[in-house]
């Protein structure tokens, strides 16, 4: 006993940018720590970010571990405090708890060829993977980046992406053909199958609509993919972050503090909704 | 420790624990609460309407205040929980087992110190249910006992003109220290009569019983997809009383509450939530993983029956049957858990 766990630290707003406007706009931020330690994290964990007088949201960290100065956080406005999110400045001063959840045992894939296959807002989350990878290049074999978004203006982290181009085989792709889209078109499952990666000593890992998860892993079974070869992550509605408060979960295990990152050897055993 | 009070001296031992607040379950508008002591406590009710877990996990408290001026960074002022030091008295022994499983829920993982904060200035005083304390009690059917101590300091027994106090922990044998000479040793026909009366509470049957405790988590594994969740689940209002009245259910809520808007000014709370609630899981983007009253009452008690057990090796319900008595439509979850654990 001791410390009070719902505590939030203040960061200060370092950064933003706005990756898609509209209806389901996102906006990327960066969030230095304004007083205390801080704190470190791995691929794949998550923070809680508070607006005070709004409340707080679980927001995937899409910073790689290895970038101290500060934490990057990918956020679509849908409720109140995403929202209150998209009325930030730079400059201002917002809570962050954390990070919680399990992560992406990147380690573990030293040597091996890394398929991400990502979309819409769903790069965040695999983006501290892609830079974790890129950064210790020589680690690991062919990285390879599918993403799509409905539109080219869907498209989030695209100066990113382009500078990805050398370190890795991006493939972007957008729902519907557009006049100057030079790229693929069609849904990303599709993009998938027309590349067709090979298996051989790879990792898939995939982030973005349930829809489009659930098309990437059958497609990625039919190219040979075995269960065990598959990652991804889950999301459920959070308050606590700490297994608790009692709504994240998923049968006995809650996601806040058992995922979000699962293999889909393990993620295929449990019920769809639960 | 085990030690006689006469039955007319309870209030005064009551008033030699120094620097102890006491609370004892008794009825105003005919609802039976605990409430702070008052002259003479009797300990004669029945099985209370709300269990005493609000004591350590209330029904709202404040984690920490905010404060901010327009353009200015926020001032956090953490709030400590209150460190008051509460007894509280006529505990049945399903409640006491219901702090066990709260504790279990605060500790494990990380240490919720507003929980735990409370909790070690906490102690209960319980009351060995000789008859059932209502007839939708299941205790035993859930593997617990009508005289059990567990998560109890001291276990009351009424044995007619006198009781019997045994402790169960060394918070217990300080609180029966502090009655000095109003306790007496028991005499041997006493300790008798005590084994007597536990035996035959033991012995006696209790109305309601899950059928097989120990096969239930399987069971309800087996029978996830059954079509009886959205049968048995249909009559719910979504009223959330059988998570209220529940002494293990703990989920809740974290909202901000703003008390004033120049400077901003609130706290950040925590208040009792329920699984039953229909947006108790509904992400923002309004997709809902428990859309249904089946799915939400299958949670409820998967969440007794399975998840628990297969996180804590227990149920975590205690077969108070404040849920089944309480309920406005007539859900019984013995009868829910023995319907779809039968089912093929």
């Amino acid at each position: 006993m001791g410390d009070n766990i719902y505590l939030p630290q203040l960061a200060r707003v370092s950064y933003i940018k706005e990756e898609v406007a509209g209806e389901r706009a996102i906006k990327t931020f960066r969030l230095e720590f304004a007083e205390g330690e801080g704190f470190e994290h791995e691929c794949g964990q998550c923070a809680m970010l508070s607006i005070f007088g709004k409340g707080e949201a679980m927001i995937s960290i899409a910073s790689a571990p290895h970038v101290k100065t500060y934490k990057q956080f990918s956020i679509m406005r849908v409720g109140r405090v995403t929202s209150a999110f998209h009325e930030l400045s730079v400059g201002d001063v917002v809570g962050i708890r954390g990070p919680y959840g399990n992560s992406f045992p990147v380690h573990d894939w030293r040597g091996k060829n890394l398929i991400f296959i990502g979309g819409g807002c769903g790069l965040a989350p695999i983006w501290p993977v892609i830079q974790t990878a890129v950064a210790q290049r020589e680690h690991f074999r062919d990285i390879t980046v599918f993403y799509g978004g409905r539109s080219p203006r869907d498209i989030m982290y695209q100066a990113e992406l382009e500078k990805l181009r050398g370190a890795a085989d991006v493939h972007l792709s957008v729902d519907k053909a557009e006049e100057g889209w030079n790229a693929y078109c069609g849904f990303v499952p599709a993009n998938l199958m027309d590349k067709e990666p090979s298996p051989e000593n790879a990792i898939a890992i995939t982030c973005g609509p349930p829809i489009m998860i659930k098309f990437v892993i059958q497609n990625l079974r039919s190219l040979g993919f075995r269960d065990e070869q598959i990652y991804t992550t889950i999301e459920n509605k959070m308050k606590c972050g700490l297994g608790k408060c009692g709504r994240c979960n998923v049968g006995k295990d809650y996601v806040c503090v058992k995922g979000p990152v699962y293999s889909w050897d393990v993620l295929k055993d449990l019920p769809a909704e639960y | 420790m085990e030690l006689i009070l006469e039955k007319g001296r309870l209030d005064d031992w009551i008033a030699a624990l120094e620097g102890w607040q006491a609370f004892a379950p008794s009825q105003e508008d005919e609802v039976w609460g605990y409430r702070p002591t008052a002259s003479p406590v009797r300990l004669d009710h029945p099985n209370t309407v709300q269990p005493p877990k609000n004591f350590a996990f209330p029904q709202r408290e404040v984690f920490f205040r905010f404060e901010q001026v327009k353009g200015e960074p926020p001032r956090l002022t953490p709030v400590e929980p209150d460190a008051a030091r509460n007894v509280v008295f006529g505990v049945r022994p399903c409640d006491g087992r219901g702090v066990v499983r709260m504790d279990t829920v605060f500790s494990d993982h990380v240490e919720d110190s507003f929980y735990l904060g409370r909790r070690k200035n906490l102690a209960y005083v319980g009351l060995a249910c000789l008859k059932p304390a209502s007839r939708h009690c299941f205790c035993k059917s859930v593997g617990g006992s009508p005289v059990s101590t567990e998560g109890l300091d001291v276990l009351m027994t009424d044995l007619g003109d006198c009781w019997l106090l045994a402790s169960a922990t060394p918070v217990g044998e300080t609180l029966m220290q502090a009655a000095g000479a109003l306790l007496t040793e028991p005499s041997a026909e006493q300790r008798m009569e005590l084994a007597r009366r536990h035996e035959e509470a033991l012995a006696r049957p209790q109305k309601s019983a899950v059928a097989d405790v120990g096969n239930a988590a399987t069971r309800l594994k087996d029978n996830f997809d059954s079509p009886l969740w959205e049968e048995l689940g249909k009559a719910c209002i979504a009223c959330g009383i059988c998570t209220y009245l529940c002494p293990t259910c703990h989920c809740f809520d974290l909202n901000d509450e703003v008390s004033g808007g120049k400077p901003l000014r609130g706290g950040r709370v925590r208040t009792w939530d329920s699984c039953q609630f229909p947006d108790f899981t509904m992400h923002s983007s309004g997709h809902n993983p428990r859309d249904s009253l089946g799915s939400r009452l299958r949670q409820r008690v998967s969440h007794k029956f399975r998840y628990f057990v297969e996180n804590f090796g227990t149920p975590q319900c205690t077969g108070c049957g404040r849920c089944v008595s309480q309920c406005p439509v007539g859900i019984d979850i013995v009868n829910v858990v023995n319907r779809v654990c039968a089912s093929v």
